[in-house]
């Protein structure tokens, strides 16, 4: 679906063969600033989201998958049986024409359809190629069978800052592996576009495990780790050494409580009414503090626990302390913040009615992005694509759909 | 690793305002494609982030913190106090000759040093100028005062992350912030593509909040569809789909693996794995719909049968019947799992102060266009090449601004 007014991304061509989320969710970002992005699906089942839901009253309905509406909405989709050479021969006459290719399929798969990088190359040798799965196209790990669970903690990050000593390693509750995968990718596969007239088409392996594990916590220990032979792991409640710094309960939910600077520990000091307990001069440090957690926690925890999380987050924030609300999804979407910001967009579906999604995230005032239409059903544009991208004559198109390699 | 003749975004050149790790990550990210990045700071206000310990070889120095390192690097690093207005003017000055500027300041900041958009658009009138806030440059928001670590609480990650709906557990570091500097790169990019067609750039504005915000898209649709709430859920699947879906102990300190099992494929794979034990010929397993019912159980059985094992011996064996499962590494881990080091994804450099340091590579493998990483930047290494090469200050010029602190 082309978007009213030209993207950032006008008239860049971008075939994705994705499920689930990392793909998906990268196609989706360029289509969200103009690209024409063609998703293809397998024919039978389509993107794996499509089972996932949530689906209203947790009725499965291939056209009803939140999951995949929120993945896939400004693209137009093609259902194809790539297990067959015609449906194969389809989608690379559909590559032959395109500027990018994302997919996350499994490397072994796509090396027995012949739709790797390197069969796909000596014919597309302008194609930038965009594989996101959870462990790269090479090393030992590289055909593995996973998800984002798998991924994710394939990067220490739960190990060494989510969850309490001695309990299981924590996952963010979303897939939050897949997602960071789909940034990064993206990044890359935009850098990669740019400069492609001076460089050509390749192939960016992206690994979502790997792209954690080096820019989130690798960059903050491996460098220690490496000089010093010794790591941390996970504690549970925020800071160790300094407080107060660390999520704590209100009336109604969580504030994220943080002061570190003597100015924000005055700041919150002056929020809380200056009680006599947070007075001592020894306090404004904030490693004392941390030495006294006990006594800091017990008495702010009767403070917060006395407000509202909204109410807390306010009077902090007004005497220059940095202490947030943890907002629950429910109370974004009714957020007025996010609302000026026309982060909340509602969407028409045929089958769904009215489906609300997340603006852009990034703002771009001379060529605004974001979802003007909705995700598609399972092969909607199957024959509008393949006698346009694709370049088949009706004869042929009609002959494909009769056998089942394409969508009717 | 060599450098190729040409990389992506050779010939683009970036004055990185940003600060702390946003910023420097997202410079990092577009050097990493080819550009020539310099970050402007001083020692008349040290980044915190070149202020953590460890250091290397245990000498405290700005030059020298490990943690900073590898973050950072691929960043240059030109020295001018922004207090002064003459180190102002050499920033504008320097603008005068880059396509990309990035910041990451509160709103404000950058208008109030003579840095803003409308001040260096005058200087470089086609300039992408990047802001990156934490939650905007308008709405009723767009003042909070966040750190990068409770930031993901206004962006409602914090509200889905913890072990079961009792309350949330913290993220010790700062998530969002690595994950913002790629989607702040993102921006940079789409921007310098509206560039490249219409002569025209913008003022990109990347807010962070919305960046995490996407993460909320699996919780979104699931209250716009069923009416659910997200909580805190542990490692279970984010839609509810797997089961059994999470961490089991293994033998050892803190040694865990993940198992996630979608589909009746997946789990007569795991239960040939675990040798048909008689819990699991249960009929009510067989369908996936029995499995989620039954996953409390299900979990328990687990955790006894893997209780006793090897977990990297398990996860081999466990993948060879299909089934998605993978160690959970640690810090040590990522330095010393095969996997990673077939990837070369942390690699060992050597700082021109003269210690060596371990840092991550090009976390994305470009068959191409591969990046020869170096270490992050010491403070003003580029400042002679910048200010006397691009900018053309006399030796003399240079000595005077060097000792009046202007070039600090």
């Amino acid at each position: 679906m082309t978007p009213p007014r030209p993207g950032a991304l006008a008239g860049v061509s971008v075939i994705e063969f994705g499920d689930a989320v990392s793909a998906p969710f990268c196609a989706r970002l360029l289509a969200d600033y103009g690209a024409d992005v063609v998703k293809v699906e397998r024919i039978a089942t389509g993107d794996v989201a499509r089972t996932w839901g949530p689906f209203p009253g947790d009725t499965p309905h291939p056209e009803k998958s939140g999951l995949f509406f929120f993945c896939n909405t400004n693209k137009r989709s093609v259902a194809l049986d790539v297990t067959t050479a015609d449906g194969q021969a389809v989608l690379r006459g559909l590559l032959r024409r395109a500027d990018v290719f994302v997919e996350n399929q499994r490397p072994a798969d796509m090396r027995a359809w012949g739709l790797d990088y390197g069969t796909l190359a000596p014919e597309c040798p302008d194609l930038v190629m965009v594989s996101i799965t959870p462990f790269g196209q090479t090393g030992p790990c590289a055909d593995w069978h996973a998800y984002d669970l798998n991924a994710y903690h394939f990067t220490a990050t739960g190990s060494r800052y989510c969850g309490h000593a001695g309990r299981a390693p924590l996952e963010h509750g979303t897939f939050s592996a897949d997602f960071f995968g789909g940034y990064v990718a993206t990044a890359w596969a935009l850098g990669a576009l740019y400069g492609r007239a001076a460089v050509g088409g390749q192939h960016l392996d992206v690994s979502s495990a790997e792209a954690i594990a080096a820019l989130f916590t690798g960059a903050q220990n491996i460098g220690a780790y490496a000089q010093e032979g010794r790591f941390e792991r996970r504690g549970g409640s925020g800071m160790s050494l300094v407080a107060p710094a660390r999520i704590l309960p209100c009336r109604d939910g969580f504030a994220w409580v943080i002061a570190l600077e003597p100015a924000q520990w005055d700041g919150l000091r002056a929020a809380m009414g200056d009680p006599d307990w947070a007075a001592p001069e020894i306090f404004r440090n904030l490693f004392e503090r941390g030495r006294n957690a006990d006594i800091i926690y017990t008495m702010l925890e009767r403070w917060t626990l006395s407000l509202t999380k909204q109410e807390v987050m306010d009077r902090c924030q007004a005497h220059g302390c940095p202490t947030t609300a943890v907002y629950n999804i429910g109370e974004l979407v009714r957020h007025p913040h996010l609302a000026a910001r026309g982060q909340i967009i509602e969407l028409e579906h045929p089958i769904l009615g009215t489906v609300p999604v997340f603006g852009a995230p990034i703002r771009l005032p001379d060529c605004p992005g974001g979802a003007v239409a909705p995700a598609p059903l399972l092969g909607e544009h199957t024959r509008e694509v393949l006698g346009t991208l694709g370049g088949l004559d009706e004869a042929t198109i009609d002959r494909l759909t009769a056998q089942g390699v394409a969508a009717p | 690793m060599s450098a190729p003749a040409s990389l992506p975004l050779a010939g683009i050149r970036v004055a990185n305002f940003g600060w702390s790790w946003v910023g420097p990550v997202a410079g990092q990210t577009l050097a990493f494609l080819g550009a020539e990045v310099y970050k402007i700071e001083s020692r008349a206000r040290i980044d915190i982030n070149r202020t953590l310990p460890p250091f290397a070889e245990g000498i405290a120095s700005p030059d020298r913190s490990l943690q900073n390192h590898a973050g950072w690097a691929g960043n240059g690093s030109v020295t001018l106090n922004l207090r002064d207005a003459r180190g102002q003017d050499l920033a504008r000055r320097l603008v005068a000759h880059c396509d990309v500027v990035l910041e990451n300041f509160g709103p404000g900041v950058m208008r109030r040093l003579h840095l803003g958009y409308d001040d260096l658009v005058r200087v470089r009138p086609d300039v992408v100028y990047v802001s990156m806030p934490a939650a905007g440059l308008d709405g009723p928001l767009s003042g909070v005062r966040t750190y990068g670590t409770s930031l993901c609480s206004i962006a409602g990650l914090d509200s889905i992350t913890g072990y079961d709906a009792s309350g949330p557990v913290t993220m010790e570091n700062a998530f969002a912030d690595p994950l913002g500097g790629i989607v702040g790169a993102v921006g940079a990019l789409l921007a310098l593509f509206h560039r490249r067609r219409t002569g025209r750039g913008q003022h990109v504005e990347y807010s962070q909040q919305e960046g995490v915000l996407q993460l909320m898209g699996p919780a979104l649709m699931d209250l716009a569809l069923t009416g659910r709430e997200a909580t805190p859920i542990g490692n279970r699947h984010p839609l509810g789909v797997g089961a059994p879906h999470g961490l089991f102990p293994c033998a050892g300190e803190d040694r865990w693996i993940s198992i996630a099992v979608l589909t009746d494929d997946e789990w007569r794979g795991l239960v040939r794995a675990m040798g048909s034990p008689a819990w699991s010929a249960d009929a009510s397993l067989h369908t996936a719909a029995g499995r989620r019912a039954a996953i409390d159980e299900i979990h328990d059985q687990l955790a006894r049968w893997t209780r006793d094992l090897d977990d990297l011996a398990l996860a081999d064996e466990l993948q060879r019947h299909g089934v998605a499962a993978a160690p959970v590494l640690n810090v040590a881990d990522l330095l010393h799992h095969p996997h990673y080091r077939a990837r070369g994804t942390f690699i060992e450099v050597r700082h021109p102060l003269g210690f060596t340091e371990t840092i991550y590579g090009a976390y994305v493998k470009a068959s191409r266009t591969v990046p020869d990483v170096r270490p992050g930047p010491a403070m003003g290494q580029d400042n002679e090449r910048v200010l006397e090469g691009l900018l053309g200050l006399t030796d003399d010029e240079y000595a005077h601004l060097v000792e009046a602190g202007v070039i600090h």
